[in-house]
């Protein structure tokens, strides 16, 4: 103490003085972001299949959207889907949740505007997606196609959460869990019962009652309780 | 001669208060009388939009509460709620939250170390404890994408799996620990006139400390060795060693050093969970909706940087909490604020507001 | 060079002469011509010490500093006074408005009325005051009561906070201050400040009075109201002290004056205890300028590095230790000149 002290944090000061600045000269030389970096958030309108995930995980109701029903595909047809920026959080729950990765964060972070009007951000349907949705709705092919790929989608969303795909054509949870387990050792089943259940969903319930009654009677047999699939739940 | 009382408002507008804090001094010259807390300036009623947001989208919210800390408000109600549903969370995520949790831990500690230093003057201290916290801050950039409030960890685990580039930046950062406390120690803790301003100021007694549940830093400076991470273990605590740094005297000074080292303390829990940090699932698989049994309440607390932080959640089986309540440490550790500065002089408040580190969105809500 | 302010103020002087004016009016013209020149040095000074205090506190806190306008940033102060210049002009409506009006004012006019008598070069200054250094200290106190002419007129708890904590401050600090600077007298043997600097044409003072020098520094930092005793002040706790209702010129103003004040009484310093313009090689103007910037670079060093004093531990470290210890220096100061007698030496 007496004065070493502050002697001693001279020096420092005086050390530092001679130290290279650590200042980022933005704008004139622009910050290295992160790759996961949060800065607007970015809609792609044709990818987007209207699923609504989004807008409900979304806590400040920043995004909304509106569609309607196509009468030949009988398919949810997005009109226009807004972002009203000046509520994000950045939480990134609506781009986690995305299935398609249609809503994104850039890397874009100067956000001021002048008017509070400019914030929100509204996409509206482009022309050119309808025309060429009817173009491809033209033609046997493209029609089996898109079954195809709708059959895909379906196979996909039980791989990944099974319980809730099912959850519409059984009723019964135990059963649920029984079918779910199934399907994960027997891709052979899921294939099916994901074809049937985007062409007949009633045939696709009757079928999945039987395979749920089947594995229940051979569980029964070998009385190996499949509790692993409580992790599911 | 005849003299009077007046009173200065020290806040809500006044650069030294914390983001928002009005405290109503009654001075005798430049003597304290006595200081009233008025809360409620930042005030933005997280409790009452907890009811009307589902259990995942609240998470967001409760980094909003300590700012400074973001990752560890996130991590107790994230660990609330998985006690509430059972969600049983993989080895990895525990070993990177509490990386994370250190981490915000320091971020916070070192606020506190920068504003205690333009508080009390020496504006060197609050650019080079700010320096220093920018390193976190690209830490949490790099995992999270966000650099305040970094919205990482999720019930059941974190958002994403750790960066290449994660593990080299955290090595450097706690390995450059001891020198950046070298140097807050020699611009501020070892000069006299600091030493001065802060030694037998606000002296805080351990009675005293427990009657008003004060907790966290602020304890430990009265003496008292209760860290929740040591009391209570949650998490893989109980798998790490460290010490709790304890202050003798309860005065500024000692929570000033007893912040300081425990940013130490917490570079060397960082140290050990990269070392013991396994390969695995990064989160456990948790269900688009959580519903938990109806009636059910549960309270979980864990050591936030401002001190016990515990979220008492009631559910009635819907996807969205009955009603939730924080214990916000900043909150009961500012009802002391005027028992530490009553008989001090004027500038003791300010130095006793930066040494109790109250954070005004935890406290005010 | 080492004349050439000197003969311009002879031709000046000569050429008003020759207009036929009587030496009164000449001098008198000669005066303003002086005062003008003096107050002109002080503004630019002022720009390049606010930009250069900028900077270095950046530097120290590895920050760049203002870097935009112009080369390194040097316009940045004039831009700050345009802005300033141009910012609307509050004056609180509980406020006593004469006081609050002349108080900025009676700051500048004080602190600019220091330069009257500081040697800013061989034969080079306004007034050669046979009392100068008395006249400085007690000049320099002037400034206390605008401090507290802009506190009381502010009608404002924090303004009047500073400018009580600045009146006591002030009235304390004087006197170290004071005394510092009367061992200097006794060994010079006079007050004109040109003569102090005559007599340290061997040795400067800072070597035969290092205890002098000291206390006078700490003491000269308390009377600038500079970190860390910058009580009146005071950002963080008062927030801003007598200068919280102040806004535009006005505040510029005190700014000025306060810059003003620490460029007198780093001259003063440069002076007295620094060999004042006596130097090798360069003209004595450069030595003095020279000097007088490597105490404020001091000056500045020391605000940015240290945290603000308490204002108790303030009072009793004027009292208990500053006062008695440059007390203690006269005494020391006496009997050395006693000792030199006896022995010879002088």
């Amino acid at each position: 103490m007496n004065g070493q002290g502050l002697i001693k944090g001279l020096g420092i000061t005086f050390k530092h003085f001679f130290q290279k600045e650590i200042t980022e000269q933005y704008p004139d030389v622009m910050p290295q972001l992160a790759p996961r970096f949060r800065g607007c958030l970015q809609f792609e309108f044709e990818k987007c299949i209207a699923c609504g995930i989004c807008v409900n995980s979304c806590p400040n109701n920043v995004l909304s959207f509106e569609t309607e029903k196509d009468e030949n595909s009988k398919k949810k047809k997005l009109l226009s889907y807004t972002i009203d920026f000046q509520h994000c959080m950045f939480c990134n729950l609506c781009a986690e949740g995305c299935p398609k990765q249609c809503i994104y964060f850039d890397h874009n972070f100067e956000l001021s505007s002048f008017k509070r009007e400019d914030i929100k951000m509204v996409y509206l349907r482009p022309a050119e997606m309808d025309m060429r949705e009817e173009e491809s709705t033209n033609g046997q092919e493209q029609q089996e196609s898109k079954e195809q790929k709708q059959i895909d989608a379906m196979q996909k969303a039980l791989q990944k959460n099974p319980g809730k795909v099912l959850s519409k054509i059984l009723e019964q949870e135990e059963d649920i869990i029984i079918l779910s387990e199934l399907m994960q050792s027997d891709e052979k089943t899921a294939g099916k019962i994901a074809e049937l259940m985007v062409k007949d969903k009633e045939k696709a319930a009757k079928v999945a009652a039987g395979f749920v009654n089947k594995a229940k009677k051979n569980r029964a047999k070998t009385e190996t309780a499949g509790e692993g699939g409580d992790a599911n739940d | 001669m005849q003299t009077d009382i007046y009173r200065v408002n020290v806040g809500p507008i006044h650069p030294s208060t914390h983001g928002g804090l009005h405290a109503e001094a009654v001075m005798d010259g430049e003597i304290i009388q006595d200081v009233i807390v008025h809360l409620g300036y930042v005030h933005r009623s997280v409790e009452k939009i907890a009811e009307s947001r589902t259990y995942q989208q609240f998470v967001p919210y409760t980094a909003r509460l300590d700012y400074l800390a973001t990752n560890l408000p996130v991590l107790g109600y994230c660990q609330t709620v998985e006690k509430l549903l059972g969600i049983e969370v993989p080895e990895r995520a525990e070993y990177i939250r509490v990386i994370m949790a250190e981490l915000s831990r320091i971020a916070s500690h070192q606020i506190a170390i920068a504003a205690t230093g333009i508080d009390l003057g020496a504006t060197t201290g609050l650019m080079y404890g700010m320096r220093d916290r920018e390193r976190i801050m690209n830490i949490f950039e790099m995992t999270g994408g966000q650099r305040l409030l970094s919205s990482y960890i999720r019930i059941g685990g974190v958002a994403a799996d750790i960066p290449d580039d994660f593990i080299p930046a955290v090595r450097s950062f706690v390995n450059d620990v001891p020198q950046m406390i070298d140097e807050y120690n020699g611009l501020m803790t070892g000069n006299e006139i600091w030493a001065a301003r802060m030694q037998g100021v606000g002296i805080l007694n351990p009675e005293d400390a427990v009657k008003y549940g004060v907790t966290g830093p602020n304890l430990r400076a009265s003496g008292i060795a209760y860290d929740i991470r040591k009391a209570e273990p949650y998490g893989i605590y109980d798998r790490l060693d460290f010490d709790i740094p304890t202050g003798s005297r309860g005065d500024s000074l000692d929570r000033w050093t007893v912040r300081i080292e425990e940013v130490r303390q917490s570079g060397r829990i960082i140290g050990q969970a990269l070392d013991n940090l396994p390969e695995g699932e990064i989160i456990a698989r948790v269900p688009k909706t959580l519903k938990p049994d109806p009636g059910k309440d549960i309270y979980h607390r864990i050591e936030s940087a401002k001190g016990e932080l515990g979220y008492y959640i009631v559910s009635d089986g819907g996807n969205k909490p009955y009603r939730l309540h924080v214990r916000a440490p900043s909150f009961i550790n500012l009802m002391v604020l005027p028992l530490v500065c009553r008989g001090g002089v004027f500038q003791d408040i300010i130095t006793n507001i930066a040494t109790l580190d109250p954070i005004l969105g935890e406290s005010d809500r | 060079m080492e004349a050439l302010f000197v003969n311009l103020a002879a031709v000046l002087s000569g050429w008003l002469t020759s207009l036929g004016l009587s030496p009164i009016w000449a001098d008198t013209v000669l005066l303003f011509v002086k005062w003008i020149i003096v107050i002109t040095i002080i503004t630019l000074n002022i720009i390049i010490l606010i930009w250069l205090e900028r900077k270095v506190s950046a530097f120290f806190q590895e920050r760049l500093g203002p870097n935009r306008l112009g080369p390194f940033g040097i316009f940045q102060t004039i831009a700050d006074a345009i802005k300033l210049l141009t910012k609307e002009d509050i004056v609180p409506s509980a406020a006593d408005k004469l006081i609050f009006k002349t108080a900025p004012m009676f700051f500048i006019v004080v602190a600019v009325m220091l330069y009257t008598v500081i040697p800013m070069g061989q034969g080079m200054e306004v007034i050669n005051l046979n009392i100068g250094l008395l006249f400085f200290i007690s000049i320099g106190s002037l400034s206390t009561i605008a401090l507290l002419m802009a506190g009381w007129g502010s009608n404002n708890k924090w303004s009047l906070m500073g400018a009580v904590r600045s009146v006591a401050q002030m009235v304390s600090y004087e006197i170290p201050l004071a005394f510092s600077l009367l061992g200097v007298v006794m060994i010079s043997g006079s007050l004109n400040l040109q003569d102090i600097v005559a007599a340290q044409g061997k040795l400067w003072f800072i070597i035969l009075q290092p205890i002098a020098f000291i206390t006078y520094f700490i003491a000269a930092t308390a009377e600038l109201n500079r970190g860390p005793f910058d009580m009146p002040e005071a950002e963080q706790e008062l927030t801003g002290g007598a200068y919280t209702e102040y806004t535009g010129m006005r505040w510029a103003l005190f700014f000025l004056a306060e810059y003003t004040n620490l460029v007198a009484v780093s001259a003063l310093m440069a002076t007295v205890f620094l060999g004042g313009w006596q130097g090798p090689w360069l003209p004595s103007w450069l030595w003095i300028i020279i000097k007088t910037y490597g105490v404020i670079l001091v000056f500045f060093w020391v605000k940015w590095t240290f945290p603000r004093i308490r204002m108790d531990h303030l009072m009793s470290f004027s009292w208990k230790v500053l006062v008695p210890v440059s007390l203690g220096n006269i005494l020391l100061t006496g009997a050395g000149i006693y000792f030199c007698r006896w022995m010879g030496w002088c």
